[in-house]
């Protein structure tokens, strides 16, 4: 049996004036998970983190904690407590006094206070020397680490972030988003975090939630979305993707619309079949594709002739022309790296345990 | 770039510049030096003595300035409680209504403020708008608030508001919503909110809000003269007698003197504890 | 977090006495100002515009007018001016003494004007200047210049200096510049100065009451009607100096609303 969730979302609805923009969603949080909302702006993931936190009301639906209703309770009375995108550290206070703020308000006596904020600064690996640091002289990297240091001196049942990161560089990016895990696997605490970054989810979730014109699409673990999105919206947002639009087939099992594929055998046996005259898509990302040098061979052929090619770091990404003139993507490590040059004719393959077949057409419907 | 920067800079503020050295600074130094004349002399050429002081001193002159002080302070005090919501709905709150009440505030500050304070006394006066009604409705009337105490600071609240309002609502605009939620969302209440992070934030505002309204109150001498039929004298008064009746130049330059150590002390100090690029709007 | 719906509808409320309360004396100097009898007191029992038939024959009305006109414009002038130039040292330039020239031009406005005509009153008096309107300028300026000043460094803060490099890197000079792109912008910031500057020269009283000399401004001579003794004129005029006023204001608000629609009905022709 699963334990019962920390957060129980049932049915939100959020309108402003005439526009809906969340519309009935359920959720439920499992304690000590760190569960990451992610969607591209306008999905709705800002508004639904105001209604968790308690700075909006919602229009119609429940939210429970630890099966409490809270969804009329105001922000100051909800046991939970969000880091802000912009950190919201106040500018008049030092680092310590931001610190200490939510155990102030709590009544906590002043030598207690200083003492857990000294093991705060202390937990987010900052100087003790900040203490008496003004805010302004604080760099970015610091702030965010001020900003989590109160978060956590408010002891929150679940801790919420708003896309806290979006402001920083890329590499002060990276080293926060494995400290922020590794803070999470420290303090045992609930977090939901929202971002429209995908790398991020990635890095630091146990589950994603991919919203979408305020609607959940998929909730699921990051390989899960990763390797089986449900819909070719997902499969988009979650990075290059290679999609075809299929069709049932007698004989193959499938069929592509417009280019041709060579099915090496039948795709309902490999587990990819649609009944016949049914659309789907199917989806293979960049780096299963391979180049197939003559005599090798794969589930999946397509032939088509080298592009271009850019270098991507650890990879480098190929863009092939096929049959109807579309570019398809495939990426390799620099140690497999395609000895030709544009305009040499190649061909492509993959495995059907790389593919991906998602139940529903170019046009979205299934 | 840099260079040019400079050089347009102080070109550019030389006219302005000459404006208030001539006509603001070269004037001050005219009262400080006319404040050590012996008394009643109407040229600089004369030995400098203490005499006006001790004038003050002697005549009570103190009383019209601690008057005039004591007033000031109420009234800005008034002024702080009455502006706060108002200044706090025009920027937090209020959408259109915000330009609509800054339309019809700064409106007011276009009429002389001797035509709006006789306009006071015709509606607060013994067959006055109000009284001339409340006997023509219910037979019988009531002694006029006027000419005391209360009402002159009811004046200097009514002449000052504006002051006080605006630097108020910019003082409150500066306040980030964000500081104040997340204040909220670590659970500090309304008045915790309050008394946390709206006043500490809006300082500066608050700041040239009751400076300018105390500075000018201090000044003031309208209101006394036609609100209170000078119930109590404000020293502004003392000054002008001195200037016009006593045809004493050295007494008045000396209460002057006084009152401008006090104000421009106040102002100078306030002045100069505030970013004026910031509560100015610069982009940050 | 927001304030809730009563707490929004208490300000507004709020706000709204607040409008009529700055204007209920007005009110009263407009009843006042068309009742018959020479004495005043309410109800009005009679209505008459004779006082204002009176106010617009009497040649010394029209003498104080035509002063406190020519004072509000020749300080509007200046005040444009150099409020234009003020501002961009306040707002634009980085050089070495702007926070000082700064908390220099704050220091008038913090000021007690009576006090401040009086100072001047001395000043003039020590370099041997007989006051007249014309010195009342130079004492009108002292408050009027930073004000304006300030009104258009506003709109100098918003404004991005990389514009001006751009011009200066298409190789225009720093006069070019000035006209061509400084001044046009700031142009709505210059214009409400110089609105602001006029009106609160026209309705000044406590710094004309000494620099004034043996000349009267309107403001000055309401006052002293107002201090010793009444007459019927006073509501009359001062009525006509706020109607004055306020149509100034009308007039500006509705040039700029069709400055802005021959522009967007041109802006919708192309």
């Amino acid at each position: 049996m699963t334990p019962d969730p920390i957060l129980r979302l049932d049915g939100i609805v959020k309108r402003f004036g005439n526009f809906t923009a969340l519309h009935g969603i359920d959720l439920d949080i499992t304690e000590g998970e760190f569960l990451t909302i992610v969607g591209p702006s306008g999905s709705g993931k800002s508004t639904l983190i105001r209604l968790l936190v308690g700075m909006d009301e919602v229009t119609s639906g429940s939210i429970r904690l630890r099966g409490q209703e809270v969804q009329d309770t105001p922000a100051n009375q909800r046991p939970t407590c969000m880091v802000f995108q912009s950190l919201a550290l106040f500018p008049h206070m030092s680092v310590g006094q931001n610190i200490e703020f939510p155990l102030k308000i709590q009544g906590v006596t002043v030598s207690e206070r200083k003492a857990r904020a000294l093991e705060l600064l202390e937990m987010l690996r900052l100087p003790v020397s900040y203490y008496d640091k003004r805010i302004t002289q604080c760099s970015g990297g610091e702030k965010q680490r001020v900003a989590l240091a109160r978060a956590l001196a408010f002891d929150p049942e679940i801790l919420f972030f708003d896309e806290p990161l979006s402001a920083l560089d890329y590499r002060l990016r990276k080293t926060l988003e494995k400290e922020l895990k590794d803070l999470h696997n420290r303090t045992g605490k609930t977090f939901v975090y929202i971002t429209h970054s995908l790398e991020e989810a990635m890095v630091m979730s146990d589950r994603i939630a991919i919203m979408n014109e305020g609607r959940f699409v998929q909730i699921a673990v990051a390989d899960e979305i990763y390797g089986a999105p449900v819909s070719r919206f997902v499969a988009e947002f979650m990075g290059e993707v290679n999609l075809f639009e299929v069709r049932g087939a007698q004989t193959t099992g499938l069929m592509a619309q417009d280019l041709q594929i060579h099915v090496n055998g039948n795709a309902a046996d490999m587990g990819l079949g649609l009944d016949p005259g049914q659309v789907g898509t199917l989806m293979v990302r960049p780096e299963y594709v391979r180049f197939l040098p003559p005599g090798e061979t794969a589930d999946f052929i397509i032939s088509g002739v080298m592009h271009a090619d850019y270098a991507l770091g650890s990879r480098i990404q190929y863009e092939v022309k096929v049959a109807d003139g579309r570019l398809l993507t495939v990426e390799k490590l620099r140690e497999d790296r395609f000895t030709g040059a544009p305009g040499d004719k190649v061909m492509l393959g993959f495995d059907a345990e790389s593919a991906h077949l998602i139940h529903e057409g170019a046009d979205g419907k299934i | 770039m840099e260079k040019s920067d400079s050089r347009l800079g102080f070109l550019s503020a030389l006219p302005l510049g000459l404006v208030l050295v001539l006509s603001f600074l070269a004037p001050l130094l005219v009262i400080a030096l006319f404040a050590v004349m012996p008394q009643k002399v109407f040229s600089l050429a004369n030995t400098p003595d203490f005499s006006s002081f001790a004038v003050i001193l002697s005549q009570g002159y103190y009383k019209s300035l601690l008057w005039s002080l004591g007033m000031a302070a109420v009234s800005t005090v008034m002024l702080f409680l009455i502006c706060w919501p108002l200044a706090y709905g025009m920027a937090k709150v209020f959408n259109r209504f915000t330009l609509i009440l800054t339309i019809a505030v700064v409106m007011t500050l276009f009429v002389s403020e001797n035509i709006r304070l006789f306009g006071w006394v015709l509606t607060l006066m013994k067959g006055g708008l109000f009284e001339g009604y409340f006997r023509y409705f219910f037979g019988f009337g009531y002694d006029s608030p006027l000419y005391n105490v209360p009402v002159i600071i009811f004046g200097l609240v009514y002449v000052y508001f504006p002051f006080m309002l605006f630097p108020l609502a910019q003082g409150i605009s500066m306040v980030p919503d964000d500081a104040r939620q997340a204040a909220a969302d670590l659970g500090a209440s309304r008045w915790r909110i309050l008394w946390e992070i709206d006043l500490p934030l809006a300082a500066p505002g608050i700041v040239v809000g009751s400076l300018l309204s105390f500075v000018l109150a201090a000044g003031a001498v309208a209101e006394s003269k036609i609100l209170g039929g000078q119930v109590v004298i404000a020293i502004s008064d003392d000054i002008e007698t001195a200037f016009t009746f006593g045809q004493n130049w050295p007494l008045g330059a000396a209460l002057s003197l006084i009152l401008i150590m006090i104000i421009g002390g106040l102002a100078i100090y306030g002045v100069s504890r505030v970013d004026l690029d910031a509560i100015m709007g610069r982009k940050r | 977090m927001k304030p809730g719906k009563s707490t929004r509808i208490a300000l507004l409320a709020y706000g709204i006495f607040t409008i009529a309360f700055l204007y209920l004396p007005l009110l009263s100097v407009g009843f006042a100002s068309i009742s018959k009898a020479r004495y005043l007191t309410f109800p009005i029992k009679a209505y008459s515009t004779k006082w204002y038939g009176k106010a617009l024959e009497s040649a010394s009305v029209h003498e104080l007018i035509m002063t406190s006109l020519k004072l509000a414009l020749i300080v509007t002038a200046i005040s444009m001016v150099v409020g234009f130039f003020g501002a961009l040292a306040f707002a634009r330039y980085h050089w070495r003494y702007r926070t000082l020239f700064q908390k220099l031009i704050m220091l008038p406005i913090f000021f007690p004007q009576m006090v401040l005509g009086l100072a001047l009153l001395m000043w003039f008096n020590s370099l041997g200047i007989i006051p007249t309107w014309k010195t009342a300028i130079v004492a009108h300026l002292v408050w009027i210049a930073p004000i304006a000043t300030l009104i258009i460094a506003i709109r100098a803060y918003s404004f991005d200096p990389a514009l001006e490099e751009a011009a200066r890197d298409m190789g225009a000079n720093t006069w070019t510049i000035l006209r061509e792109i400084t001044l046009p912008l700031l142009m709505p910031g210059v214009i409400s100065a110089g609105l602001f500057a006029f009106l609160l020269s026209w309705g000044n009283f406590p710094l004309s009451l000494f620099t004034t000399g043996a000349d009267l401004t309107l403001p000055e001579w309401l006052y002293a009607k107002m201090v010793a003794g009444y007459s019927p004129l006073v509501p009359t005029l001062g009525i006509m100096s706020v109607v004055a006023s306020f149509l100034l204001i009308m007039l500006a608000f509705s040039l700029r609303w069709l400055v802005r629609s021959v522009r967007d009905s041109r802006a919708a022709e192309n």
